[in-house]
């Protein structure tokens, strides 16, 4: 996936209510860009069929 | 006893010799009010100082000592608190410009606690602005590290690291998502413990990620960090995910044996081609895994093997998550934000729902893979961080992909412990080299969940057999 631009980063934040400016929309760019570069490279089967659990339970529950 | 050596006891020397009225409260708070006075203009560990507070809390347990009502191994000791944890009629600012006037109505449960086993409170501690970044990034100026003050002393509960290291506190607590308990202590050479997720009360706490963050001690000793983290777990009708389960006396762990207990030394952590780790980190983690060896703990390797990815999930469930608790402020007061926070929010509102989900399912992967291994041995091990404290920088943004890609990897350390919920402790394992300019390094102990009495057990182990806690920083 080829990484988002400026101008695309500052139209996402319209989108969202954020008119983002230099200095932040550089930052913001390399930020969201490596995010999604590293989550993008963590390719695992069977991944879409997991259930998110974000809690450890002990047994009996809570 | 001298005034001036007072606060240079442990947590749990102090208490014992209030116990025994060797020493009054009194005598103890006034000891730390003084240090208070004579170093923090070097560190800036405190945002507020509840000198008045403090002193009629002093008199207070004093009182009940004379009357024979002893609470416990705090009572009559001076603690720290982080700035995100509400204090009564004390601002509560989360280092931050906005939240500068919140003077909460009521003490967190933590808070509460702390004050029911007799300890004194007596101040608020910096914290990088809403527990997140680096140092610099809090409204009040950086905490600086008593080791060496040109550098971090781990982020975020930055004040408590470096309070306690400075011995402007006897014990303190910290928040810790994505390891803002263990980061400053590893950097300040302290003893730092988060709990599992659920044992201690999230009541009254500013929050970051409701599902990660955590509250719990930042402690000079694996005994002073077992009686405060005594005193703040349980469970807690105000935090419905609190357990029910009895919280022991962790002190009962600490018997010194390692006898038998199976430790796992995670291998993705000790490559410095491929998890970063420098040289000196490493080394000093594998002596102390030869300590715990030579102590008749059982060693062997085990692998976690999303452990590298877990920095780039957790920051992208903790961004989401945090940044959707003031959406307000950032669309209607951004420049009140530090620059490095502002950045940070808008990366998080940005986040793409799917990709906050995906962070989500490998979450539960690595909780299967942490929870897996801990069913081979008792507890894992690895650097708590890639390196010694780094010099912190007044001007650090957000350079390239590349280096947030770094900064990403880096929090891959604590992460697979905050993404599974487990409890996870760093301790001081040596120093970069011997005499002046000396720095930290630091192992990290992980857990079952609920089992802190276990990981508390084989540090303490490690501790007795070895010298470094005995070291002082040069303040």
């Amino acid at each position: 996936m080829p990484d988002l631009t400026q101008g695309e980063v500052h139209a996402l934040g319209r989108a969202v209510g954020l008119d983002i400016q230099e200095p932040e929309l550089s930052q913001v760019t390399h930020s969201l860009n490596a995010i999604l570069e590293m989550l993008a490279e963590i390719d695992l089967p069977g991944l879409n069929a997991i259930e998110p659990l974000p809690l450890t339970l002990p047994e009996g529950g809570l | 006893m001298m005034k001036e050596a007072i606060p240079f006891l442990s947590a749990t020397e102090l208490g014992a010799a209030i116990q025994r009225r060797e020493v009054s409260p009194v005598e103890v708070t006034e000891a730390y009010l003084d240090r208070i006075q004579q170093v923090d203009g070097k560190l800036n560990a405190y945002i507020t100082v509840c000198a008045a507070e403090a002193r009629q809390a002093a008199k207070d347990a004093e009182a009940e000592i004379v009357r024979k009502r002893y609470r416990g191994p705090l009572h009559g000791v001076p603690v720290g608190v982080k700035d995100q944890i509400h204090t009564k009629g004390i601002a509560t600012t989360s280092g931050s410009r906005l939240r500068a006037e919140f003077i909460p109505e009521a003490d967190a449960t933590v808070v509460k606690r702390l004050k029911d086993a007799g300890a004194i409170v007596l101040g608020k501690l910096n914290m990088s602005e809403f527990a997140l970044g680096d140092p610099v990034n809090s409204a009040f100026g950086p905490a600086h590290n008593p080791w060496d003050l040109e550098r971090s002393p781990g982020t975020s509960s930055t004040g408590s690291g470096a309070a306690t290291a400075g011995f402007l506190c006897a014990t303190s607590l910290g928040e810790d998502t994505g390891g803002s308990i263990r980061g400053p202590a590893a950097n300040c050479g302290l003893v730092g413990l988060r709990p599992t997720w659920g044992r201690v009360s999230r009541a009254g706490v500013d929050g970051a990620s409701w599902s990660v963050d955590t509250i719990g001690p930042v402690s000079r000793t694996v005994s002073d960090c077992a009686i405060t983290i005594g005193a703040i777990a349980g469970y807690d009708p105000q935090d419905p995910y609190t357990y029910h389960a009895a919280v022991p006396d962790y002190r009962q762990s600490m018997t010194g044996d390692v006898r038998g207990i199976k430790v796992g030394l995670v291998r993705e952590f000790l490559d410095p081609e491929t998890c970063g780790v420098e040289p000196q980190t490493r080394d000093a983690v594998l002596a102390a895994v030869q300590v715990l060896r030579d102590l008749g703990a059982e060693v062997r390797e085990v692998s976690l093997p999303l452990a590298m990815q877990t920095g780039v999930i957790i920051r992208t469930i903790t961004h989401t998550d945090r940044t959707s608790l003031h959406p307000e402020w950032l669309r209607e007061r951004p420049q009140e934000y530090h620059p490095n926070t502002r950045v940070a929010f808008m990366t998080g509102t940005l986040l793409p729902a799917q990709v906050y989900y995906k962070a989500q399912k490998l979450r539960e992967l690595v909780r299967r893979e942490v929870l897996a291994a801990l069913q081979e041995v008792d507890v894992l091990v690895q650097p708590t961080s890639a390196a010694p404290a780094a010099k912190m920088d007044p001007n650090s943004r957000v350079r390239s992909k590349e280096q947030a890609k770094r900064a990403l990897q880096e929090g891959s350390f604590r992460g697979p412990y905050s993404l599974s919920g487990v409890p996870a402790l760093s301790i001081l394992c040596g120093f970069t080299k011997e005499g002046p300019g000396a720095l930290p390094l630091a192992l990290q102990i992980a857990g079952r969940p609920l089992e802190e009495g276990t990981v508390l057990r084989v540090a303490h182990a490690y501790e007795q057999a070895t010298p470094w806690h005995k070291r002082r920083p040069p303040v």
